[in-house]
């Protein structure tokens, strides 16, 4: 069970579908394992259809019915059944490859990154898979703007505390810390940046989030 | 045609009409059922695929949502969603999906719309909290009488008009702070918040 969960407001843009794709994923991740988060957004996905309902109506053309009606004939429908997908498969899908096996890039001793931004064409964020052996220590740094970030595997502790598989965390440039990969697992985590990281320390030539 | 469904006893009041109505769809393919969906739904469909700026795919859209009403009904658990948080899900996951489509080819598109943002009850491993979420809607609906309009309109332009927080600010001419409190007002009410976090 996790213990750090995503902001209410970060929630009710999610379940208003307003965010961008990085972070409509990092909060799909979490929801696939927290069930208190689920029930936070059905409640939330439960407002949006009541908001629906008190906006004014507008009246449809008359012919939309019979031009649906006409569409699922001509289709039949899919059968129950088809549709589950298991939950590793966004991840998956997204990577083509299982999250200890990708190209990861040595950045410093501990820390390695892999850049996913193009996978999300379009979206303005930059998006970040970073890995921190286990054990391992990454550098003092803040942040500029707002990284969103969700553990992947394994676990880190900072100053705020230990932050487990499945845990949301969201820095902003108020926030310097220096991550500790706790646990036997490495750490790795999906971070989703509005603005590169500013390191606070003397490694100033390199961007690197976990160094997040 | 309806036929005759077996309920839980203790469950049968508390559907409401249009979660009845949907699991008719799904269980028996009932077209009646189906238009008296439409009937209901379809014009606050096109209210918000208008709001939210696709005026000139508004038609196109409550279209698509219906056809996907149709195909997925057999997937919808009433005891898991009410009949309107489902269908709401749907079409946001259409006007999303439409949005995405029109901006970039399929070879761009490495995750499905419906990867990123999911629908309730139809995840066949989630245990059935049927009493919770029915409460959870009629506690939306009762807790928003209570509301201040102004938390309501803050509300109103997320869902409706895909606003940031941001933007709602800069419409309203108040401070951002002061949209994210009305906001996090109402989720108090509506027991959104989890107790660290709260207002």
């Amino acid at each position: 069970m996790t213990r750090h969960h995503p902001e209410s407001l970060s929630l009710m843009d999610y379940s208003a579908g307003n965010l961008s794709e990085p972070y409509a994923l990092c909060i799909r991740l979490h929801l696939d394992e927290c069930s208190l988060c689920r029930s936070r957004v059905d409640t939330l996905d439960s407002l949006g259809a009541v908001m629906m309902e008190q906006q004014p109506k507008v009246s449809v053309s008359e012919s939309m019915f019979d031009s649906i009606l006409a569409r699922i004939d001509s289709s039949p429908a899919p059968q129950p059944a088809a549709k589950p997908a298991p939950k590793i498969s966004v991840l998956q899908k997204l990577l083509g490859e299982d999250i200890n096996n990708l190209p990861w890039k040595r950045q410093l001793g501990d820390v390695s990154v892999l850049d996913i931004t193009e996978k999300f064409p379009g979206q303005n964020e930059q998006v970040v898979l970073q890995k921190l052996v286990s054990g391992g220590k990454a550098p003092a740094h803040t942040h500029r703007g707002t990284e969103t970030t969700i553990v992947l595997q394994g676990a880190f502790a900072d100053q705020n505390g230990v932050f487990n598989q499945w845990d949301f965390v969201v820095l902003t440039d108020q926030d310097e810390h220096t991550p500790v990969a706790v646990g036997c697992e490495d750490c790795i985590t999906l971070s989703v940046l509005s603005a590169p990281v500013k390191l606070t320390g003397t490694f100033t030539r390199m961007l690197n989030p976990f160094i997040s | 045609m309806t036929t005759l469904e077996q309920q839980p006893a203790r469950g049968e009041g508390r559907k409401d009409p249009w979660s009845q109505l949907l699991v008719k769809v799904g269980k028996s393919r009932d077209r009646q059922a189906y238009h008296s969906l439409f009937e209901h739904f379809a014009p606050q469909l096109k209210y918000y695929a208008m709001a939210n700026g696709m005026a000139s795919h508004a038609e196109e859209l409550v279209q698509e949502v219906f056809v996907s009403i149709w195909r997925r009904a057999c997937l919808y658990d009433w005891q898991k969603a009410a009949a309107s948080t489902w269908i709401f899900t749907i079409a946001r996951n259409q006007r999303i999906d439409m949005l995405r489509k029109m901006r970039r080819t399929s070879a761009e598109m490495h995750v499905e719309t419906e990867d990123l943002w999911q629908i309730p009850g139809e995840d066949d491993n989630e245990p059935v909290t049927s009493l919770h979420r029915l409460m959870s809607e009629r506690r939306v609906r009762e807790s928003l009488k209570h509301l201040p309009e102004e938390q309501i309109t803050v509300i109103a332009k997320v869902y409706m008009e895909q606003k940031s927080h941001q933007m709602v600010a800069d419409e309203l001419n108040i401070p951002l702070g002061t949209v994210k409190s009305r906001v996090r007002l109402a989720l108090n009410k509506l027991k959104v918040i989890l107790q660290d976090q709260n207002v």
